[in-house]
């Protein structure tokens, strides 16, 4: 459901706005350096990208919402409990900016940061 | 105790601290100091996270946290403080849980970082390594939130380096640090606002703060086991739960009610108390106080002195704990199934059972006793000699009905004087088939044989919800199927419990059995078992199928093939 329809016409929400708040939650979550690129073909692996459209992909489906993150996460982080944080916080932060239920959101760890080495 | 004696004993403590290196060793103490304060005060923690909905459990996960931490040391002998504070981080990696988790790891990552080639910790070393921890924490995140466990973090950090222009001692910039890690804590509100809508503090912080302020209190023999000042409302206030935290010599319980006499200074309060016992709460409603602790014999009345001091007391209760325990163990050992007294002499049968329904039918059966226990809760060995040391025979059997317990059957067989013969039952219809062969009266090796011999007539699948991901044994399973176990081994899965049953059916060759009981589990329906066990009549009429109330936890269905 990407649109509304209420008394005075409709709203309709973009991909690239719920990519954008996706993006905000991603980076405000621990353990997480950035956005990669989806498309690893087109572009080197270990840029961040700066364009959430890059980094997140918005599909809907009638009432089915699927999120798929690409991330970049910080080296010596549990990337497991990371990842799961990841999730919820964006299906929290989504859910809460469009006031619908978000059917999945699927986290990619697209690679990891090094700051330092142990 | 008043408060200058107790700052004498304090220093007294602090020096004795001081006399040992902080070494590998200290640092293990430390770390379960830090571990049991935190757990204690778990709850605290806990109810602190109204904040955002993702991270629900935060006391839980820093507990578990820093349980992995803790387990990854508990057998070390290390003596150098840096490579045990990196195995201490390496734990903490390992099993961090959720987003509290994933930070308190990098904290201690980076503790360890700043603290390669110390064999002792000293003061500068202390302070390094806490600045360590601040850069390390605030490089895992894009956009740090304030307000947080970071912001504690990096207060602490800056708060022990600027400790060392006034000292060198590592205890006393511990103090320090801790008294910050507090104040940081309760400044948390004013740097992110959900926090002051919700009017809580930061609960990753505050669980910080509680691991710090444990090790302190260790250092200065502080108790680590009752929560820091705190008051519930009278309704809130359960005492029932806290049997279970009896510590030797503290025989009584002490409840006082009372109106003070002035505002009660609550800090005061449980210092004082604390001198007196354990087990500390304090409720209040409407100006009453409730005051409950736990202390020694001859210090029972001590309670009840210093409340009157303080204020009008309106009702007192003492009660003996340890006869109270008594009484409740003599009603546990009742058991809930009635099993026939044995006759002295006879074979003893003690079988272990994952639910009352299967006790029943082993009851049924003639066990002489039944020890709880099962997949998830195997019995100790202990557990299980208490189950026929005092029966009036010496010849007894074993069916510890799990593969995880023939272990502890075997020990327990061991240690006793009485002959005992264990049966390596795996299942609990392999324990049931056993049983059918019993002859009481009948020689102890030869009744074992005999029964023995009884577990390949059975075959046993266990129907269980999958609590993660695996491949095993050729079947594909996703966290949350319904999977069937043959034997033991994984068979195959499916989304629902009917699913699950009927696959299981369809791969087996069911020509070779008469006879299906299910034992359905306490998540099952008496209903719901009734449909299933008619969808199986119908589509094998062949078969007869009986069902029985297992009451088994986890397991939807054990089920028996004859």
């Amino acid at each position: 459901m990407t649109g509304e329809i209420t008394p005075i016409g409709s709203i309709h929400v973009s991909p690239r706005a719920v990519a954008r708040i996706a993006h905000q939650a991603a980076l405000e979550s621990y353990g997480v350096v950035g956005l990669a690129p989806k498309n690893l073909m087109n572009n080197l692996t270990n840029v961040l990208v700066k364009d959430p459209m890059q980094g997140v992909e918005v599909h809907y489906d009638g009432e089915i919402v699927i999120i798929d993150m690409y991330i970049v996460i910080e080296y010596g982080t549990r990337i497991k409990s990371v990842a799961s944080s990841v999730a919820n916080t964006v299906k929290y932060h989504v859910e809460k900016a469009l006031g619908m239920p978000v059917t999945q959101v699927n986290v990619h760890v697209s690679g990891l940061r090094i700051s330092n080495w142990d | 105790m008043n408060s200058e004696s107790q700052q004498a004993y304090i220093k007294k403590r602090q020096a004795r601290f001081r006399t040992a290196p902080i070494d590998g060793q200290a640092l293990k103490s430390l770390i379960v100091a830090g571990l049991t304060w935190l757990r204690t005060n778990q709850e605290i923690v806990n109810s602190l996270n109204v904040y955002p909905v993702p991270d629900g459990d935060t006391g839980i996960n820093m507990v578990l946290t820093m349980q992995a931490a803790y387990n990854e040391i508990a057998e070390s002998p290390e003596r150098n403080f840096g490579k045990m504070i990196h195995m201490v981080a390496h734990g903490a990696l390992m099993g961090a849980r959720g987003n509290s988790g994933v930070i308190l790891s990098q904290i201690w990552r980076g503790l360890a970082r700043g603290s390669d080639n110390i064999g002792v910790l000293d003061g500068p070393a202390l302070a390094h390594a806490f600045c360590m921890a601040r850069d390390t924490a605030y490089q895992g995140v894009v956009r740090p939130v304030e307000g947080t466990i970071l912001t504690v973090a990096k207060d602490i950090a800056e708060k022990a380096h600027a400790s060392l222009t006034e000292t060198q001692d590592p205890i006393e910039i511990l103090e320090r640090v801790v008294l910050e890690a507090e104040q940081s804590v309760e400044r948390t509100p004013e740097l992110l606002d959900v926090l002051k809508k919700a009017g809580v503090v930061d609960a990753g912080g505050k669980g910080l703060f509680f691991i710090l302020e444990g090790m302190l209190r260790y250092i200065n023999g502080q108790s680590l086991d009752t929560p820091t000042a705190s008051v519930q409302s009278l309704s809130k206030m359960s005492l029932d739960d806290t049997l279970e935290t009896i510590e030797e010599g503290q025989d009584y319980e002490v409840v006082v009610d009372f109106r003070p006499h002035k505002p009660l200074n609550l800090q005061e309060f449980y210092s004082n108390l604390e001198s007196i016992g354990t087990s500390i709460q304090v409720g209040e409603g409407e100006g009453l106080y409730r005051m409950h602790i736990h202390v020694e014999t001859d210090k029972r009345y001590e309670p009840i002195d210093y409340t009157m001091s303080i204020g009008t007391i309106t009702k007192v209760h003492i009660e003996n704990l340890i006869e109270q325990m008594e009484q409740i163990e003599r009603q546990a050992n009742t058991p809930s199934v009635n099993i026939p007294p044995l006759e002295p002499g006879q074979i003893a049968v003690i079988a272990v059972s994952p639910g009352k329904g299967i006790s029943q039918v082993f009851a049924s059966l003639g066990v002489a006793g039944i020890v709880e226990g099962g997949q998830t809760m195997n019995p100790s060995t202990e557990d299980l000699l208490d189950a026929f040391e005092d029966l009036p025979t010496d010849k007894v059997i074993l069916l510890p009905n799990n593969k995880n317990i023939i272990m502890a059957a075997n020990n327990a067989a061991e240690l006793t004087v009485k002959k005992v013969a264990v049966i390596p039952t795996r299942t609990i219809p392999q324990g049931l088939a056993a049983m059918f062969r019993l002859t009481p009266h009948g020689d102890l090796d030869a009744v074992a044989e005999e029964m023995n011999a009884a577990l390949d007539d059975v075959d046993t699948a266990e129907i269980t919800t999958a609590i993660r991901s695996v491949e095993i044994d050729g079947v594909n399973v996703k966290e949350g199927e319904t999977i069937a176990l043959f034997n033991g081994k994984l068979f195959t899965s499916a989304k629902s419990l009917e699913g699950a049953c009927t696959a299981l059916l369809e791969k087996l060759e069911l020509d070779e059995y008469e006879l299906i009981t299910l034992f359905y589990g306490e998540e099952v329906s008496n209903h719901a078992a009734n449909l299933i066990a008619d969808g199986i009549r119908a589509s094998h009429p062949m078969l007869e199928v009986e069902i029985q109330d297992g009451g088994q936890p986890h397991y939807q269905f054990i089920i028996s093939f004859e």
